[in-house]
């Protein structure tokens, strides 16, 4: 707070303003509003929290009941024990985190690289670019005639395709240019009769003005690669290049015929993949936080 | 960031690019689905165990995840990326075999090793997989289907017998409501969506059955249009007007079902025979709850339980030399002796072993056996838990081992009483022949009689207007139609 | 290309072709490895358009079977209900949790105490993380007519109603919580989009608001929302071309009793393929994608329209 209370704001007009009021307030302007809206949003966190309540408490518990608990009823660790006891867990837990990074960083290169050439309005063949990438949107080859593709190109049984296939975008990289477009056009002018190349303007310009952007669309592609069972079902068969969730559907189908360790229950182990699957999201979105909550002010990047 | 991750994407690029040679063996490239133990559980020990027993032959398992089979073999068979061996399930196999993909095996079978053995018990079974008097594919194992499981205690708390009647069943039904407050029976869904369709609930069913049956004289007629359905549809809504039977049998998932009866919620249970036996014991009792359950033989007057049609192995048309191929992998399957016993337990000293040792040490089931003794060793996947079997379920081979090997038929008591049952009382599930007619149709026709069915059960229409609906939504014309055309097949 | 569109700068004269391109040429650079993605993951593929005018059983060759398949589609006796039902579930579903997920963010936007927002925030995007089976079985749970299901037994102790109802088994009910448990799972997550576009907002823009005494109410409805409605427009378009592949959260909640009034395009043709098994012909599979993405396409093309109409831009 102190850090930006130093900062200057100008608008768009350059007009010098005080920091805005919501930036600084102060705990005295708690007001009735900010009372019901808090106790909306305790009551929505709650109604949202039931069905998960219910998951974890399930996992927690050695006992398999039907109905909703409170809290479990012989509680045990052993559903999360049967599962990282699991020597072969270690390895789709690589896939999945070396996978999620490349992923996310090429599906966000991409995503950006194409955003910032099309908020280039006067650019000729802007627009034909602009339908090339919808167009992909709407139709599809199909499942036959991808995996043909895939295997022409070395792509089936590579971690590399799974990879590679979903790093390319069209709904986020819409999403990408429309946050662009709120970057004020002055910006990249000035910079451009300073004599900054397309690249640069992208490198200095572009990306530092969008962290909001680059933080949740990142997040989109994250939770994409993460959770991704598709690619990874159609594409690898090579039990080695699995990823996370591929194991965890595999033992979840396996759990037919459950062989549970300790007291644990199919249902205890069933529930506890759940909210192991939920878990990295659940400790990584805290940290990613802070880009959606710190507003990014123009003033502070003229400075 | 950038070089770890080109680092890791390089690393990667090589992980994939190494890949196995193979010598000059024979090269036997065999499919696979989740039912043979994969890569993680020591696939590779069992391959070279194989090989060893075979020499002269190399097999390259592909294993695609279980869930994803089908998918990846529509996608390798539509682009000409044939194996030479291939399991598949009854749908596939029907289909496969009318298109071409698999080598006709009707006279290496007739003239193989397994079915001269004396050993074999699966004629009924073979005879139910051929396609117009053709056999394109092999069954090691049955293919398994429900026993109906009461649970003791609540029998004893009602002081009551195994039921032998329907009626006998209906008091027992209605003593366990009364005694526990809560319905007697539940299971997923009114009808299943797959053959056997009925499996669940056998009892109210008997020998009524929605689908087509042929009939003694060989005709075809839709088992829906019956009268017994009639009659088993109101047996049906009775229960469950009654309370004897889950309402909530409708949307429940197997999943749903079985944590129900492990809380006590019911105490009539169908399932599958065999291993689940075990499974539905350990789990009651890990509930606190009595684990023992009664496996109920079919009621008087009732049909026999029904068996899946089991999952077979074929060899693909692509294959080069199919009758070797035959020889070598699938007449050794159930050979009584040491490929058998591969295919039955796994590969001695990663999945069982006859050595002396302690398995599971320092938990609650250590166990220490001598030498010679047999046993299954530790799982390599789940610490904690023991093989219990390779792909062919001891309990539901169609051969039995040689009398001069020494069979281990290690398996639970309480599964080999289930199985032992359900083996003796059970019968094939029709195969119904494919025509144009059946597979256009057939989708539209099931979602017709599996809402009557559902609505009827749950009591919002009555049998009368669940069979006027039927005329009127089409489902009829749809029937007639597919029975034309089962019948212009004679 | 002739007009320019851009808002900052207006350019009257037209410099020839080549001298445009030229100045572009670092962006052409740039949109070089976009186009190898797209084109080898897209449109390579696309050939596969073709066998939607053919029969093709997997094995063995595809047979040109000109609209057939098409004209098969169409006669299927539950195409009309289960083509609207499409159109009218993903759009409720649509607007429903994005007007909510719009409110939410409003809301989240004028709360105070950053630890309540983070907090609040992680809690309402966690059921996205739930897989759809999963997502169905607890809801079958919670909405269960017996006393196990808590919806029921919370409503009967309001005395709202006397007993149970069996909600998932009842056409109207069903469709009622379709909605409900998409916005219980969807709503959170579609708040990140928005959040992120509410920290784009220039502080300035408040501050002149207050200055000209605009309350709180005021400012949300004049200076935030307005900011988001580029994102909301977007977001609604770009969905709408995706509404015909609905199919998931549908088939996971469907039952024996509602499946024939609830049956969406995609669930439909997966009944009619179900026990064709092996034998379903692919020609006939991709033409039903075809005509989906014709919709798709039309549907784009009409709201791309009335954006044009409206905001004088289409979306791209």
């Amino acid at each position: 707070m102190a850090k930006q209370a130093e900062l200057k704001y100008i608008t768009p007009a350059g007009v010098e303003v005080p920091p805005p009021p919501h930036l600084n307030k102060a705990k005295s302007q708690y007001t009735v509003f900010h009372f019901i809206n808090g106790f909306v949003f305790i009551l929505v966190c709650l109604i949202i929290l039931v069905p998960i309540w219910k998951v974890l408490i399930d996992s927690l518990d050695l006992t398999s009941g039907y109905g909703m608990k409170l809290l479990p009823t012989k509680f045990g660790l052993d559903g999360y024990v049967s599962i990282f006891t699991n020597k072969s867990l270690l390895q789709p837990l690589w896939v999945s985190i070396y996978t999620t990074v490349a992923g996310t960083f090429i599906g966000l290169l991409l995503s950006t690289m194409g955003a910032y050439v099309l908020i280039q309005w006067d650019m000729p063949g802007r627009t034909l670019f602009a339908n090339l990438l919808l167009f992909t949107m709407i139709f599809s080859g199909g499942m036959i005639p991808s995996y043909l593709v895939m295997r022409a190109v070395h792509l089936t049984d590579n971690p590399l395709g799974p990879i590679l296939l979903p790093a390319i975008n069209v709904y986020n990289l819409v999403l990408m240019r429309n946050f662009f477009e709120g970057i004020p056009k002055s910006l990249f002018e000035s910079a451009d009769l300073d004599g900054c190349t397309p690249m640069g303007m992208f490198w200095r310009i572009a990306l530092p003005l969008s962290k909001a952007a680059l933080a949740s669309i990142g997040l989109m592609f994250a939770v994409a690669y993460w959770n991704d069972y598709t690619n990874f079902k159609l594409y690898i068969t090579n039990r080695d290049l699995y990823n996370f969730q591929m194991k965890l559907r595999d033992m979840m189908q396996s759990s037919d015929l459950p062989e549970a360790v300790g007291g644990a229950t199919e249902n205890t182990i069933r529930n506890a993949c759940i909210i192991t699957a939920i878990l990295p999201f659940m400790i990584l979105y805290p940290f990613l936080q802070k880009y959606f909550v710190k507003g990014i002010n123009i003033g502070a990047v003229k400075e | 960031m950038k070089k770890l991750t080109a680092l890791v994407l390089a690393l990667a690029l090589c992980l994939s690019l190494i890949s196995f040679a193979s010598a000059d063996a024979l090269k036997i490239v065999v499919m696979v689905d989740g039912t043979v133990l994969d890569q993680n559980n020591g696939r590779d020990a069992i391959e070279a165990r194989w090989e060893e027993l075979h020499p002269g032959y190399d097999i390259e398992f592909v294993q695609p995840d279980h869930s994803a089979y089908y998918d990846v073999m529509q996608q390798r068979i539509s682009s000409g990326d044939w194996p030479d061996v291939l399991i598949l399930s009854s749908t596939y196999y029907a289909d496969y075999a009318a298109a071409g993909v698999l080598w006709d095996m009707t006279e290496a079978w007739e003239n193989s090793k397994t079915k001269n053995s004396g050993r074999f018990t699966g004629d009924i079974v073979f005879d139910g997989l051929k396609i117009d008097g053709k056999l394109y594919g092999f069954a090691p194992t049955r293919g398994n289907g429900c026993v109906t499981y009461v649970k003791k205690a609540w029998l004893d708390a009602c002081g009551l017998e195994a039921p032998t009647t329907y009626d006998d069943y209906i008091a027992m039904c209605r003593a366990f409501k009364d005694k526990f407050g809560t319905y007697a029976v539940s299971a997923a869904g009114f009808v299943g969506n797959e053959a056997p369709f009925v499996n669940y609930l056998p009892e109210f069913y008997q020998d009524a059955y929605p689908f087509f049956v042929q009939q003694e004289d060989g005709t075809w007629v839709d088992g829906f249009c019956q009268d017994n359905m009639k009659e088993a549809l109101q047996r049906i809504q009775d229960a469950v007007a009654e309370g004897l039977i889950d309402k909530e049998t409708l949307t429940n998932k197997t999943s749903d079902a079985r944590n129900k009866f492990y809380d006590d919620k019911f105490g009539v249970f169908t399932y599958w025979a065999g291993t689940w036996a075990t499974n539905l014991k350990t789990n009651l009792e890990a509930n606190g709850r009595d684990g023992e359950l009664v496996a109920l033989k079919p009621l008087e007057g009732n049909p026999l339980y029904y068996d899946r049609v089991p999952p077979v192995w074929c060899i693909s048309a692509a294959c080069k030399n199919p009758q070797e191929v035959f020889d070598a992998f699938i007449d050794t399957m159930l050979d009584g002796g040491d490929t058998q016993m591969l295919w039955e337990y796994g590969a001695e000293g990663t999945h069982w072993s006859r050595a002396a040792e302690t398995v599971l040490a320092g938990t609650e089931k250590e166990a220490t056996y001598e030498e010679g003794q047999f046993h299954m060793k530790e799982n390599l996947e789940k610490a904690g838990t023991l093989y219990t079997k390779n792909h062919i379920d001891p309990m539901l081979a169609l051969a039995g081992f040689d009398p001069s090997y020494d069979d281990p038929m290690s398996v639970a008591p309480e599964a080999k009483a289930a199985s032992e049952l359900f083996n003796a009382n059970s019968r094939l599930a029709s195969i119904v022949p494919a025509t144009p007619e059946l597979s256009e149709m057939n989708g539209e026709l099931t979602s017709i009689k599996s809402q009557i069915i559902a609505d009827v059960a749950l009591g919002s229409i009555s049998v009368e207007e669940g069979y006027k609906t039927f005329v009127d939504e089409g489902g009829q014309e749809l029937s007639d139609a597919i029975v034309e055309s089962l019948n212009a097949l004679n | 290309m002739a007009s320019s569109t851009s808002n900052g700068t207006i350019r009257v004269g037209k410099k020839p072709l080549g001298q445009r391109m030229k100045k572009y040429w670092g962006f052409y650079l740039m949109f070089i490895p976009v186009l190898i993605f797209v084109a080898v993951f897209h449109y390579a593929p696309m050939f596969g358009i073709r066998y939607a005018f053919y029969s093709w059983k997997i094995v063995g060759d595809p047979q040109w079977v000109g609209l057939a398949n098409f004209e098969k589609l169409f006669k299927q006796s539950q195409f009309s209900t289960s083509f609207w039902n499409t159109i009218v579930f993903s759009v409720v579903k649509l607007v429903l949790n994005t007007g909510m997920a719009v409110i939410i963010s409003l809301l989240l936007n004028e709360m105070i105490s950053i630890k309540f927002k983070k907090l609040s925030q992680t809690i309402i995007y966690l059921p996205h993380f739930m897989s759809w089976v999963v997502t169905a079985s607890v809801f079958s749970l919670l909405l269960a007519p017996s006393a196990n299901g808590l919806i029921n037994q919370v409503l009967i102790k309001l005395h709202i109603i006397d007993e149970g109802i069996y909600y998932l088994a009842d056409k109207g009910h069903w469709r009622t919580w379709y909605y409900i448990i998409n916005l219980w799972r969807e709503t959170g997550w579609q708040t990140i989009i928005f959040m992120a576009t509410l920290t784009g907002i220039d502080p300035g823009i408040y501050e002149a608001a207050s200055i000209d005494g605009a309350g709180r109410w005021q400012k949300m409805w004049y200076v935030t929302f307005p900011a988001l409605g580029n994102t909301i427009i977007t977001v609604l378009i770009l969905n709408l071309a995706k509404i015909m592949n609905l199919f998931e959260s549908v088939f996971v909640l469907q039952n024996d009793s509602v499946r024939r009034a609830t049956n969406v395009l995609q669930t439909y043709v997966y009944y009619q393929t179900f026990n064709a098994g092996a034998s379903a012909d692919y020609g006939y599979t991709t033409a039903v994608g075809l005509f989906r993405s014709l919709v798709g396409l039309a549907l784009m093309l009409i709201c791309n329209w009335a954006s044009k109409k409206v905001r004088g831009r289409g979306i791209v």
